[in-house]
């Protein structure tokens, strides 16, 4: 064995330097020698044994398994044994450490005002980011927890116009048919279903009843969506007709003995259903909502089977290795090669089900946002006012880097390094924004539960995750480095001498800074506060805008039991009766709402490259009376006409649609057209209504004529008389349909709920304009403070000169409110153009004046110079005596 | 027993000192240890080790033998104590009666 080997080491069989200086910081000084030199002859040995790439690899991993609690251990007690002597103190020492947080939390204490302004500040910036970082994380993590959610698809249909190429409209509903042709030809699908639209039914157990909704779903609907069962075997289940797949909650609901398998529940009703399997609840980040699944040929019906009716959600499972464009490729013909010449344009494109949630909106067959706008706007906002808060805290620490320049001085001079003092001024400010993190939380848990029924969402803090400590976290590390990274850096970088001889002259450059980010920090509350009244004034005006329609006094009730046409008419005749009701009709979908469009409307002289698609529904007599909708000409659909069953009423826009190619159509009561009752009259024009959100424009719209039920029946009450109507709608519904509760709901909510979305950006932005103004404000409050007191002397001797309170209050508002100003100039653009984006997306909005920014600005000038002259107030009041007098 | 406790790993290398009389330091334990048990012996767990046994009083060490191969470091090289000596010929004797305990000798 050649363990004493003398030879020397040639330069270059020498071990990683990197190495060598990774044990430096680790191993305890005292044996590093001994260490260091033993690493290196087993070293020399090896590379002469086994070659030196080999032996430099053994170096490392026996360097690697000297980093090891025993040496840091012993290095750290090394070191506060030797501290005694003039040995270089590290700047990230525990002993160190343990001062900078001494002295950190003296300062916060000393300065109690700016510690509150900064902490709370932080604090409310944190708490925003945290809740709006939870509700971006939800929206994130929709259909994620389906198992192999990568390969799930949710297939839409574009419609290609063959003259220009473009695509003008995108399904996202399917015809029947697809789901088959899916199947059969394209091999890359290793599974594909398709459901219906989701009704909610009656469920029925002995005297237990309850509505849940569900769909009717084709056989392979768990090959598609592998959900978890509870009990039994659901892919077996939902392939027998008799059979029912129910959710965990509806079993606990009528089989509380955990018995549910092979029991017998009624659908709706009518059927019998033994339940086959149960799956668990679908978490609430689950675009799928529903709690059964019955077979779908139970319900199926000819015009299911057709592909001019697009009314079915289908979805698809990939195989291994296919790519949703492979995929998507192979689907390209099943319209021109299935579906007939009248729907060869339809051309399925698939969307992963990860994306279903956030991009739900298309535009020329591509997907062009949804929900991720949202997302974005919100994260962005939090992060503005998270800036907001950090600027707080960067500001008052500059600003009161005059006194803490002495310190800096005396601590340098006695031996500080740059290194140590910068570590103690970012241990100030991490110290401040792990306060404000504790308080944030404490925010965040108290008005999570508001934010969750204003959002509608189930969010919840978990302790339990690592992601959300990560995150808490980096919140705090980075709010606190950033916040506190100007101070640290400009004042550990002055100079000792100049600082202790008093002739340190802070130049504008620091307060330049100081005035940019209050500008910086006003423009983005004027911002808000803009957007804040223009939401809201665009809100107010989707509530109030006559629509051509009434939907005040308006309920609908979702007719279920009534099949006959004797017993439809019999109840309409009593609900007629009752003096409290003005009216009744029938619709097939809400009229604030309308559902189906079709390509089949034709009229004489048409041209046959025109675009004839109509939105078009069955409506029921006295449909235009009962809802208010002004007729151009002609008449409503008459109860007593068995003719009005093949008529149609159609809308001005329609009619401006007929007369394009057609100019005997200008006066289009009277004359014939073909539609879904076959050839028939228009027997009257409607002026035009808003069919749908105001993002939309106006759209053609037919009615066909259905007297007996269909969907909806509407009820118009007659004023001030909606609660005795409700008691006579209850006694009816009791007597006529007394297997179902009774179940109704008012237009003007349905058209309420269109603007959800933008009901929430509204109480957001509200939300956000205040809380960026009130942190901007306790900023400027600091701010002021320190100036004023800055300014003692020169105040005390401007008085005794003889300035009136008026004088100083102006003197020292001026260059706080030229800055508010300033920020105004800038906001104004901005604002402008990204609410213009905005409301760009309504079809029909306000328009943005001026004096929404005018107001926007007023208000920021307003609340900024009350927040200013408390502070020059009271500098202003104080005696000259008491300021004067010491020196 | 008084004494301190002795590790598994601990004994051997405070055996391997004993066999290495005045030549044991961190290379040559390893080196020893590796081709008698082998085993895979890292030198840190062989220095921590050695620590161990010398804040236990098992042996004792100096300074000493720079190399040019150690780039001029000095090593530190161990010597068994007396204490160190005691406590291995305990053990052994606990060791010895614990087999002859066994009641039928020809089991191993």
């Amino acid at each position: 064995m050649a363990l004493h080997s003398t030879n020397p080491t040639p330069p270059d069989r020498r071990p990683p330097r990197w190495a060598d200086r990774l044990l430096k910081r680790v191993l305890p000084a005292d044996l590093l020698e001994e260490l260091l030199g033993d690493l290196h002859e087993q070293f020399a040995e090896q590379a002469a044994e086994l070659g030196e790439a080999k032996a430099r690899r053994l170096y490392a991993l026996e360097v690697l398994r000297f980093c090891r609690p025993y040496f840091l251990k012993r290095r750290i007690r090394h070191q506060q044994r030797t501290q005694s002597d003039y040995s270089q103190p590290y700047f990230l020492s525990p002993i160190m450490i343990r001062n900078y947080i001494k002295v950190a939390s003296r300062n916060l204490a000393k300065n109690k005002v700016y510690s509150f302004i900064n902490v709370f500040g932080l604090a409310l910036g944190m708490a925003c980011s945290l809740l709006i970082g939870l509700w971006v994380k939800d929206a994130f993590s929709y259909n994620r927890f389906l198992p192999d959610a990568e390969k799930i698809a949710f297939v839409r249909v574009n419609f290609v116009d063959p003259n220009t190429g473009e695509v003008p409209v995108t399904n996202w509903v399917t015809p029947g048919p697809l789901q088959e042709a899916i199947a059969q030809d394209v091999p890359e699908v290793a599974a594909v279903t398709k459901i219906n639209y989701g009704p909610e039914y009656l469920i029925k157990v002995g005297d237990k009843a309850a509505k849940e909704k569900g769909h009717y779903a084709t056989d392979d609907f768990f090959g598609v969506f592998d959900l978890p069962a509870v009990y039994g075997n659901p892919k077996a289940a939902l392939k027998q007709t008799n059979q029912i797949v129910i959710t965990r909650k509806v079993a606990e609901t009528f089989f509380p003995n955990g018995l549910a398998l092979g029991k017998t529940l009624q659908l709706n009703n009518d059927k019998f259903y033994v339940v086959g399997a149960v799956i668990e609840n679908l978490p609430s980040n689950s675009s799928l909502q529903f709690d059964w699944l019955v077979n779908w040929k139970v319900q199926e019906e000819n015009w299911m089977k057709t592909w001019g009716n697009n009314s079915f959600q289908t979805f698809v499972r990939l195989k291994p290795h296919v790519t949703l464009a492979q995929a998507e490729a192979a689907m390209k013909d099943i319209y021109p090669r299935r579906a007939g010449k009248n729907f060869d344009t339809g051309r399925p494109t698939l969307q992963a089900i990860t994306d279903l949630h956030l991009y739900g909106e298309y535009e020329n067959g591509k997907p062009a946002g949804g929900r991720i706008e949202y997302v974005r706007v919100f994260a962005i906002v939090a992060l503005f006012i998270l800036l907001i808060a950090c600027i707080n805290f960067m500001n008052l620490a500059t600003a009161r880097s005059a006194t803490r320049a002495r310190e800096v001085g005396v601590r340098k001079v006695v031996g500080a390094l740059r290194t140590s003092l910068i570590g103690q001024f970012l241990s100030e400010s991490l110290l401040t924004s792990l306060l404000a993190a504790a308080l944030a939380l404490v925010l965040v848990l108290s008005v999570l539960p508001t934010f969750n029924t204003l959002f509608n969402k189930q969010l919840t803090l978990d302790f339990n995750q690592s992601d959300f400590w990560l995150l808490l976290g980096g919140l705090v590390l980075i709010t606190g480095f950033f916040s506190g990274s100007y101070p640290a850096l400009f004042l550990s970088s002055l100079q000792p001498i100049k600082i202790l001889k008093g002739r340190l002259q802070f130049g504008a450059g620091p307060a330049l800074f100081r005035r940019m980010l209050v500008v910086f920090q006003f423009s983005m509350s004027i911002f808000l506060i803009v957007g804040m009244l223009a939401v809201g004034r665009q809100m107010n005006y989707l509530r109030t805008k006559h629509l051509g329609l009434d939907r005040e006094n308006v309920l609908y009730w979702p007719i279920e039991g009534i099949n006959e046409p004797t017993k439809f008419n019999a109840l309409r005749q009593e609900i007629l009766r009752q003096p409290s009701i003005a009216s009744v009709t029938t619709a097939g979908s809400l009229p604030v709402n309308v559902q189906g469009s079709s390509g089949d409307l034709s009229w004489p002289g048409m041209d046959p490259n025109q675009s004839s698609s109509v939105w078009a529904m069955f409506v029921g007599s006295d449909f235009t009376r009962t809802m208010n909708i002004k007729l151009a000409d002609g008449r409503d659909f008459r109860a007593d006409s068995p003719a009005d069953s093949s008529n149609y009423i159609i809308n001005e826009a329609t009619a401006r649609m007929m007369a394009q190619s057609a100019p005997a159509m200008k006066d289009p009561v009277g004359k014939e057209v073909t539609f879904w009752m076959g050839k028939g009259r228009i027997v009257g024009v409607m002026k035009d209504f808003h069919l749908h959100s105001l993002h939309e424009p106006i759209k053609p719209l037919i009615l066909c004529f259905n007297g007996l039920n269909v969907e909806y029946l509407l009820v118009k009450t007659r004023p001030g008389q909606t609660q005795q109507a409700l008691a006579d709608l209850t006694n009816i519904s009791k007597k006529f349909t007394p297997d179902y509760p009774f179940n109704y709901h008012f237009l003007d909510e349905e058209y309420e709920k269109l603007y959800r979305s933008e009901q929430q950006v509204n109480t957001l932005v509200n939300y956000f304009g205040i809380l960026a103004i009130l942190i901007s404000c306790l900023g400027l409050f600091g701010l002021a403070a320190f100036t004023a007191e800055q300014r003692t002397k020169e105040i005390g001797v401007r008085k005794v000169l003889g300035a009136s309170v008026t004088n100083i209050v102006g003197l020292l508002s001026k260059d706080f409110l030229l800055l508010v100003l300033i920020a105004l100039v800038l906001a104004v653009p901005l604002a402008w153009w990204a609410l213009s984006q905005w409301l760009g997306t309504f079809a029909y909005h306000e328009e943005l004046s001026w004096w929404l920014f005018g107001l926007a600005g007023l208000l920021a000038v307003l609340v900024a110079f009350l927040t200013v002259s408390y502070q020059s107030i009271k500098a202003a009041l104080m005696n000259p005596v008491k300021s004067l007098r010491a020196e | 027993m008084g004494r301190p406790y002795l590790g598994e790993f601990e004994e051997l290398v405070l055996l391997t000192v004993a066999i290495l009389e005045g030549q044991a330091y961190g290379v040559t334990i390893a080196a020893e240890l590796k081709q008698r048990t082998s085993r895979t012996i890292s030198l840190s767990g062989v220095h921590i080790a050695l620590y161990r046994l010398e804040e236990k009083g098992f042996v004792r060490s100096e300074l000493g033998g720079a190399t040019a191969a150690r780039g001029g470091r000095r090593k530190r090289l161990f010597t068994i104590t007396a204490a160190g000596k005691q406590t291995l010929s305990d053990m052994r004797e606990v060791r010895n009666e614990l087999w002859n305990a066994i009641p039928n000798p020809s089991w191993s």
